[in-house]
Parts: C-alpha cells; structure tokens; sequence
C-alpha cells in the first residue's frame, strides 16, 4: 500500500428526484439533481482510524457505498490503495473488506462456516487459505464455538462478528463499516467495538474507514473525524482538533456548532 | 459458480422436507395426467403426433421442458431477490466476483434440480405409465438441452436487466411465459394452431426446444435430424445472449449512477 489507503477528491454525487404516479416509471431515466455529496476531499492514510459522522442524510453512506463500487460518483474522484473506483472496481473490491451493521447480512439458514466458505470462494481464495483464515479469523473473534451452527440461530451480536470476519476474510487493506453496532443492544455494541479496537486495529492494524451516529464509538475508535453535513465536508481531523475548531469541549456540541446549530449546554 | 451452487444446495437442504416432497410431486403430476391423456381422443391430434407416439408421451415431454423456460426466467430474477431480500446483495456485490457471474452462479442450482426433477418425471412415466425411454438419442437430447437453455439463459438475463431497473417481476416474464405456452406445442402439435399463430410459434425459442427433444426422445431422430431445431436455437442463443449482456450492463450502470443497486 502506499501513502494513502483511501484517497478522495472534489467527490459529488446527485441522485434523481423522488417521483410518484405515472411519472415513478421514468425515475430510472430522471436526471440527478438531488446533491448527496458535494466537492467532499480527504485521504486515510494506511493503519488509520477514520470515523465520518453528520446527521441522517450528510452523505456518510452515500461516500461509503461509492468507494465500495456499489455507486458512481457524479464527478470527483476516489480511489482505494491507487485504484479508482469508478475505472477499476475489480481491483478495488480486492482492497476492501466491507460490513454493515443491518439487522440480515448473511445466510441466516447457512451456518455460519458455510456463509464463510460460500464468501471466500466468491473471493477466489483456494480451499487451503479458506480454511487456514476461518480457523484463524473465528479464532481471534471467538466464533469456533458457534461456527457450525445455522445463523439463524446466533444472537444479533455473534452475527455481527461473523459478519466481520466475512469482511476480514481475504486479508483486505482497507475496512470499511457503515454503522457497525446500528442494530446491537448496548452491552453487545461495546462488546463488539471491544473486538474491534483490541483485535482488529490493534492486532492486525487495519486501515478503517467507519461511519457511526453514536458518538462514543467514534470517540473510543477513531484516531481522525470528517464530519459531513448535507453532503459537504465540514471539517476532517483530530478529535481535538475538531473541538479545538469548534471552541466546544465535547463532540456532540462540536457538531452542533460546526453545523450552524447553537449548541445545548444546558445538560 | 461452485461456491454459489454449495449455496444453494445447502440452503435447499435446510428445508428437508421440502426438498423431498417436491420430488415426489412429480410423481402425483405424472400420474394426474397420465390418466387425464387417456380420456383425450381426437382423430386430428393422432394424425399431428410423430408416429407411434402417444399423446401422454407428447404432452409429458412437453410439460417437463417447458419449465426450463420459467427457471431461466424466474431464477435470474428469485436470484436477485433473495440477496436483496436477506440483506446479502450488498456484500456479494463487494466480493471479487463480478454480478453476471454470480446470477450466473445463482441459476446453475435450480437448472441442476430442473434437470434431476423431469429426469424423475420421465423415469416415473417409464416406469408406471408406459413412456417409451427405448432408442431414444440421448447426446441429441442433451445437445437440444444445452442449446436452449443458452437461448433462454439470455431471455432471464433481459428479465433480469429489466428487474434492476424497474424493481419489480418483469411483464416480459408472463408475456413469453404466456405467449409460448399457447404456441410453442406444449400440450398440442404446433401444427393444430391457425396459421397465424404457427407463424408466431417459429419466432419462440421454446417451439424449437420442444421439437427438437421431442424428435431425440420420442422420434429417435439422428443428430442430422435434430439440427434444424439445434439451428434455431443457437441462433436465437448468439442474438439473445450479447444484446442480453449489453442491456445487462447497462441497467447495472444506471443503477449504480440512481443509487438503486440494492433497492426493491
């Protein structure tokens, strides 16, 4: 990897206005008018934390689901360990491991090795390293105990682990998760960002790229924040940079601040 | 493609007894119209059946490939919406594997369980109702096999296509559903048809599948026989699969600019 794990520049993505009756059929044709992201720039450097944070619709998702190929950026550029995302997806998808913290994401009546293998092989990993790396992998999220059983009847928590170890699977450069702990209760959220720090970006160093609403998360994972706000990026740096930027002692007042809304000292 | 197969064999091997009973429906199909042929007596009908055939030979092959043409169409599209509706689309989409090869990947199962289940079809018809497996050209029949289903692979990449797009079941589905199973001599000789409508039946694919597995089955017709229906085929399959792939490839590109990828 070089310099930059995640590279972005001037990136803008519109989507088409939302249409109802006979007009809906045309949707698919409708010209993007809609800004989701606009003229947003940042790098994550290799073994960096970064956390994006902003309100629902600042374009947290929108920039995540761009530099997984899963969108097209409008105009800018992104580009994943030097390959861009919209010329070369193959390659990119190689660099990245990706979760998401929705409530189904894998094969709930597969188990959970079977979800594992059925994922290593669509990564074109041989049977050897399959096995090697789930050993490995369920080893050091404590899942070996688990893995034989169907999904299905997993708690919301161990699913999410799996889920991790999916994206871990093909020793990817780059970890991307959108709202990782969004369906997990409390105790299994900090349980699973436990996992995360210790395991995942203290022992293997990971590069992580992670949108999250629940600011303690961010706190606690993120070495660097690009805060968004309707699809511009606002301000990208050290937590106390972003405070210091702010003039505010905590993040959730820096936000507010950063996003032109006054913010509450009155709790 | 293997690894999306093991899929879905292990997901259909979760429903146990599904997995079984459907097999064994095939045995009450068979034997449902097999007693409901023999009521069926028409002097114009013998006369348009290949000779020595009877009527519950003719029409028990014609059920059993006719489906080859609802899988194509179907299984490109349950393929999609199942990842999407398990929430897995996303993350098989992130894989190194490219989407055409996982729809791909995602039709082999339900053609192999097509295959396995009119083999029981026919082997339920020979073995209880006098369905005459003797003599048949078994490599015709395959090749007639193969030819169609990469001429109906096509069709569901088109459904397929317009199922990114538009969301939802395609009408082109229950149009050629629709269409072919009035012309293309599922149940009757395409020759019982007024002109106009035999005129149609030579512009669907499954016409051509039908006659040309019935000509190895039940006509034991030699591989030169087979290869005006073997003709057609390939044909409609070298139109049908490249503009398939075109339009494939357009409609994923315009999801992804409209942010509809992963929607339904």
């Amino acid at each position: 990897m070089g310099k930059v794990a995640v590279s972005v520049e001037n990136l803008e993505k519109y989507f088409s206005p939302v249409t109802s009756g006979w007009r809906a059929l045309l949707q698919p044709m409708a010209k993007p008018t809609v800004p989701a992201l606009r003229g947003v720039s940042l790098d994550v450097k290799p073994g960096e934390v970064l956390a994006l944070v902003g309100a629902n619709g600042a374009g947290k998702s929108t920039l995540l689901r761009i530099l997984t190929t899963l969108l097209l950026p409008t105009r800018g550029r992104a580009e994943v360990c030097g390959f861009d995302v919209a010329r070369e997806p193959a390659r990119v998808r190689r660099q990245l491991g990706y979760h998401t913290g929705a409530d189904a994401c894998l094969y709930a009546r597969l188990s959970g090795r079977e979800n594992l293998e059925l994922f290593a092989g669509l990564n074109n990993m041989s049977r050897t390293d399959t096995l090697l790396r789930i050993a490995e992998l369920t080893g050091l999220l404590g899942l070996k105990a688990l893995l034989d059983r169907q999904v299905r009847t997993l708690s919301t928590g161990n699913i999410h682990r799996l889920g991790l170890a999916r994206a871990l699977l093909h020793k990817p450069s780059v970890l991307i998760l959108d709202e990782p702990t969004r369906s997990l209760d409390p105790l299994a959220a900090a349980e699973f960002r436990r996992f995360l720090l210790q395991r995942i970006i203290a022992e293997l160093g990971a590069t992580v790229l992670f949108a999250s609403h629940t600011l303690a998360e961010v706190e606690q994972l993120a070495g660097r924040i690009a805060v968004l706000d309707k699809g511009r990026l606002l301000i990208c740096g050290t937590l106390s940079g972003v405070k210091a930027a702010a003039g505010e002692e905590t993040l959730e007042s820096s936000l507010e601040v950063l996003a032109g809304r006054p913010a509450d000292h009155t709790s | 493609m293997a690894a999306l197969f093991r899929r879905d064999l292990a997901v259909a091997r979760s429903y146990r007894a599904a997995f079984f009973l459907e097999l064994f429906e095939t045995l009450f199909a068979a034997a449902g119209f097999y007693f409901l042929s023999r009521f069926i007596e028409s002097p114009q009908l013998e006369r348009a059946l290949p000779q020595g055939t009877t009527y519950f030979s003719f029409a028990l092959v014609g059920l059993a490939f006719f489906d080859y043409l609802s899988v194509a169409l179907r299984a490109f599209d349950e393929g999609l919406r199942d990842a999407r509706q398990n929430g897995t689309l996303e993350h098989l989409l992130v894989t190194q594997t490219s989407l055409p090869v996982i729809l791909a990947g995602s039709i082999l199962y339900p053609f192999v369980l097509l295959s396995l289940r009119t083999a029981i079809y026919l082997g339920w018809g020979a073995a209880l109702f006098g369905f005459p497996l003797g003599g048949a050209n078994w490599l015709g029949a395959f090749l007639v096999l193969a030819a169609s289903i990469l001429a109906f692979s096509g069709l569901g990449v088109l459904s397929a296509s317009y199922l990114l797009v538009f969301k939802r079941g395609s009408p082109m589905n229950w149009a050629l559903v629709g269409i072919s199973s009035v012309v293309s001599g599922m149940m009757y000789p395409v020759s019982v048809l007024p002109v106009w409508l035999q005129r149609v039946a030579r512009l669907v694919p499954v016409t051509y599948a039908l006659e040309g597995m019935r000509s190895a089955l039940l006509g034991h017709a030699g591989l030169r026989d087979l290869w005006p229906s073997l003709a057609a085929l390939l044909i409609f399959a070298a139109i049908l699969l490249p503009f398939s792939f075109v339009t494939f490839s357009w409609a994923l590109r315009r999801t992804k600019i409209t942010g509809t990828l992963t929607h339904f």
